[in-house]
């Protein structure tokens, strides 16, 4: 770092934008202009470098990039991008990352126009005071409208008087005037090189050479190698091994000092004492206050990992634990299933984190897995006064104990094109949805906001959405807290036995339809036995709903002469296979795909 | 005698008229006269090289089968039952049993005496069924009236020892409609009768057929309900129903049928045709033009060969042995393997008996009532 830079010439921002509304093919033309990555380097989307991320086209994982910007004033400026998630599953990592700046791009699509994430964003980035400069991206599409989507971007709140840029990241257009005005309108951090050293940790990642390497935005003072630091929630002291920035790859520096972004590592073996929010410190001249963190996270859907093959679940809790050393979101709990054996219960931050982290242990761990059906934390009053937090249906206690049941509440934000508004409504009234609010955004587009359980959206809702609204519709939510609601515990039998993997928690109103639906399911995909197969819902101590697979009565060899001996063998053989992989709940043998297939009903 | 042992030898021919939809097993259809007599060439080597190989072993049946063994003409089929007479010894002087598969249609009157005069003594039928409509379903190329005049002609040539196959779980068969079938069989009273289910074999016709939605199969129950009938039926016939799939009038049971599912030797020859000597299993290769070419040459055309675990061996026997109504004799287990059925297999015992599919006396295990409609059940017990 040179000596020579001053923190007036320090700019820090973030790009907010709808999922493929183009805030990476943006973040690439900065890079390229600012030429921090040569042409060979060049690779589309050069901040995705995590596989899933080139491929559902979203950032799971806040990073980092160290710009330098020759501005039109003849002054060398450093730019530091923090990219985001755009999920609002990963909001929490939005908010570290929005910590970290004092600006932000908001992106949005020339032809889209605003959506309900991008609103979420804004509030977000308002939030944190953050200077929001919008820009709308793809003005070449012949389907572009930049004059109404800035009249919808000037009635988000907040945003009535920012001047709006124009650009194509795809043809380079209007890009150098957003470098300009990140110069111009985006403020230079606040922080003294002289005061005590402040520095907030907005990510970490675990690497098995060096510890955790954090990621730090330095608000005061200054940080270099071999002094010594603390963590200042817990008051761990540790000598600092290495200072540097993000080129965007990792590149060792002197030091790092206030206003700038980089990365820090100092022999940090247990990556969940360095935790992000958390402030570091000179452990010598500790600074008197730490900085305001973040709020906690907390998983809010949770549901069961099992390996299809019993082997492997030491694999599976490696890939956990390596998992969650570099996404301090998931929670982890080992759990045993009478039909699927071992597994765990996990916790996530809302469907796609679960849904993304799936796949990464199929993917990447090679592990083949049974997930259960998600499921919400339910709190629940007992009538001892006691409430008890419940994430999974089958602990849940008897009806005769419980006062009343608590589900969590979200506030869900739609933006849709006027044309589906009925049928959207109609969905989420279903949904056990309360009307909120409608908005029009201008004649043909409008806003819903609707309160309703989360548990509601869990199962089947992104797509029914995108089926009633053709794709065009765009949602978003944040959580409300709790509310009493009137629920009920739903256990399956099968051959008498309860079967916790299938208990399920439902509105009173919904149990029965629920049930009858998962009776006649199991009752498909359930194979007949030597005996007859009673398959019931329960509530309380009443059936509801029952269903029989009746009992196998033939199973028989065709003819077998000398030379279908062997054959029949490998006939039988297979047979015997298939019957080891069967998952058994008491007497009833089941399939494993049988299994999986009702797993995945809803 | 110590050397010497007794098998069966079993001839392929693997030639149909047509290919039936649910068929599976290894045969074409040809009317290509040169290829018939370049594979009775062939299959005529093969026996001259087994002279050679195997001095010890004598023929105590023979088997023609197929394919449609009766698409060759009498000639053809004299040639070929001679050159067993020539090339093999024949066990004991009893009158042998020699066995020709014949579909309806491929045989009258004046072929069926060449057959007779050739020294073949039992006769085997595939009719299947004697409903039109379901024979339609099923691919086959004869009718009720043609397996009639066959069956007939047969009888007036002199067969005095017949076998029919039948089949149940075909497509559009009902109870009423299967029980037309079997009492117009009883009425002829065959000296044999063989039932097998219809299984679906993966590749066939059949399979895409039903796959298509285009033919529906019994229910399993139904399937079930004409089996357990069949049996019923049969045995109030006279019928001993001696093996889970056949049924005979007293003395005659299919001898050279007993040596497969005694777990005994026997010898196979002709393309895709399988062996079981010296607790090896055999199989040829296929491939008729590989077949012929091989034995051009004088090498044995032989494609694969398994020789059997122990515990694969005992599998087999109790398998075979419990297909058989008499069941599984536990001394006999015992003489062979040196060990006793319930230290090898006490659990899968119990187990099963317990479910009801196995009873137990003194002497013997034998399938229950159920254990022989769930056979499959049983069987997988035994499996590795």
């Amino acid at each position: 770092m040179s000596q020579l830079t001053r923190i007036e010439d320090i700019r820090n921002f973030s790009i907010i934008a709808h999922i493929d509304h183009g805030k990476s093919t943006i973040a690439d033309r900065i890079l390229e202009l600012t030429e921090a990555i040569s042409q060979r380097e060049k690779r589309e989307q050069v901040l995705d470098n995590m596989d899933l991320e080139r491929e559902k086209g979203i950032t799971i994982k806040s990073k980092a990039v160290r710009l330098l910007y020759k501005a039109a004033n003849g002054r060398q400026y450093i730019f530091n991008l923090i990219d985001t998630p755009g999920h609002v599953d990963f909001s929490y990592e939005v908010s570290r990352s929005l910590a970290a700046c004092e600006g932000a791009l908001m992106v949005v699509d020339a032809a889209q126009g605003v959506q309900a994430q991008t609103i979420s964003n804004v509030q977000m980035a308002l939030e944190n005071r953050l200077t929001i400069i919008p820009v709308i991206n793809k003005i070449d599409l012949p389907t572009a409208d930049p004059e109404k989507v800035s009249k919808e971007i000037k009635k988000i709140k907040g945003l009535e008087n920012s001047p709006i840029f124009l650009a194509s990241a795809k043809d380079g257009t209007g890009i150098r005037e957003i470098l300009e005005a990140i110069v111009r309108y985006i403020p230079f951090p606040e922080g003294k090189i002289e005061k005590p050293l402040q520095a907030l940790i907005f990510d970490s990642i675990y690497n098995s050479y060096q510890g955790s390497v954090v990621y730090l935005r330095i608000v005061n003072g200054i940080v270099k190698p071999g002094m010594k630091i603390q963590t200042m929630s817990n008051k761990n002291n540790y000598e600092v091994s290495e200072v540097g920035i993000f080129t965007p790859k990792r590149k060792k520096v002197e030091q790092l000092f206030a206003g700038e972004v980089g990365y820090l590592t100092a022999g940090f073996k247990d990556i969940t004492l360095t935790k992000v929010g958390d402030t570091i410190t000179n452990a010598e001249h500790p600074a008197v206050q730490q900085l305001p963190g973040y709020k906690k996270v907390t998983p809010v859907v949770f549901c069961s990992f099992y390996p299809v093959e019993n082997d492997d679940y030491p694999n599976l809790k490696y890939a956990l634990e390596k998992l969650s050393l570099n996404d301090s979101a998931i929670s982890y709990l080992p759990e045993n299933s009478p039909a699927l054996g071992f597994g765990f219960r996990c916790g996530f931050l809302g469907l796609l984190h679960m849904e993304i982290i799936q796949e990464r242990l199929e993917r990447e761990y090679k592990i083949q897995l049974i997930a259960t059906t998600p499921s919400v934390l339910y709190r629940v009053h007992l009538k001892n006064k006691q409430v008890m937090e419940i994430n999974n249906p089958s602990s849940l206690p008897e009806p005769n104990l419980i006062e009343f049941i608590e589900e969590p509440f979200i506030e869900l934000t739609l933006i849709s094109p006027s044309q589906f508004l009925g049928g959207m409504m109609e969905l989420l009234q279903d949904r056990r949805g309360e009307f909120k609010n409608l908005e029009y955004l201008d004649k043909d587009r409008a806003r819903l906001l609707y309160h309703l359980p989360l548990n509601e959206i869990m199962l089947d809702f992104y797509d029914r959405i995108k089926s009633v609204s053709k794709g065009y519709a765009s949602i978003d939510y944040r959580l409300l807290g709790y509310q009493e609601s009137a629920l009920i515990k739903v256990d399956l039998l099968v051959n008498e036995d309860v079967v916790d993997n299938l208990s399920f928690i439902a509105h009173k109103d919904k149990a029965y339809d629920r049930a009858r639906k998962l009776v006649d399911n199991l009752k498909t995909v359930i194979p007949r036995q030597l005996f007859e197969v009673p398959i019931q819902a329960r509530i309380n101590h009443k059936i509801i709903a029952r269903s029989t697979v009746r009992a196998m009565k033939k199973n028989v060899l065709a003819k077998c002469y000398g030379g279908d001996i062997t054959r029949k063998r490998k006939l039988l053989e297979k047979q015997k296979a298939g019957k080891k992989r069967m998952k058994r709940i008491g007497k009833v043998e089941i399939p494993q795909e049988a299994f999986m297939s009702i797993l995945k009903i809803d | 005698m110590d050397n010497q042992q007794d098998i069966g030898l079993y001839l392929h021919i693997p030639f149909c008229l047509s290919k039936c939809s649910y068929c599976d097993f290894f045969s074409i259809v040809t009317g290509n006269e040169g290829l018939k007599r370049r594979y009775i060439t062939a299959l005529i080597k093969e026996m001259e090289i087994y002279r050679q190989k195997k001095k010890d072993i004598s023929l105590s049946t023979i088997y023609l089968g197929g394919g449609t063994p009766t698409i060759l003409d009498g000639i053809q089929i004299n040639e070929i039952i001679s050159s067993c007479f020539s090339n093999f010894q024949i066990a004991g002087n009893k009158k042998m049993e020699i066995t020709i598969e014949a579909n309806p249609g491929t045989i009258e009157i004046e072929k069926s005496k060449i057959l007779l005069q050739s020294g073949i003594n039992r006769l085997s039928i595939g009719a299947q069924s004697l409903d039109n409509r379901v024979l339609k379903k099923i691919g086959r190329v004869h009718t009720k009236e043609d397996f009639l005049a066959s069956y007939n002609a047969a009888r007036e040539a002199g067969f005095s020892n017949i076998n029919i196959d039948l089949m149940f779980g075909l497509p559009g068969q009902s109870m009423a409609g299967f029980e037309k079938t079997l009492t117009g069989i009883i009425k002829l009273k065959p000296e044999h009768i063989s039932l097998y289910g219809l299984s679906i074999e993966s590749g066939t016709p059949l399979e895409l057929l039903i796959a298509a939605g285009k033919i529906k199969l019994p229910s399993d129950d139904l399937s079930n309900d004409l089996f357990v009938m069949a049996i019923e039926l049969l045995k109030e016939h006279n019928y001993e129903h001696y093996e889970i799939s056949n049924f005979a009038l007293p003395g005659k049971r299919s001898i050279h049928n007993q040596i497969y599912w005694n777990d005994k030797s026997y010898l196979g020859l002709g393309a895709g045709a399988t062996s079981y000597l010296d607790n090896k299993r055999y199989r040829n290769y296929q491939d008729l033009e590989q077949y012929i070419e091989l034995l051009n040459y004088g090498i044995l055309p032989v494609e694969y060969q398994e020789i059997l675990s122990m515990r694969e061996r005992m599998s087999e026997k109790i398998i075979l042995k419990l297909r058989m109504m008499e069941g599984l004799d536990k001394n006999d287990f015992f003489n062979q393997f040196k060990t006793s059925v319930e230290h090898v297999f006490g659990k899968e015992l119990y187990t099963l008996k317990e479910q009801g599919l196995l009873a137990e006396n003194k002497t013997r295990y034998l399938l229950t009532k159920k254990g022989i409609s769930l056979a499959n059940n049983v069987f997988t017990e035994f499996i590795d």
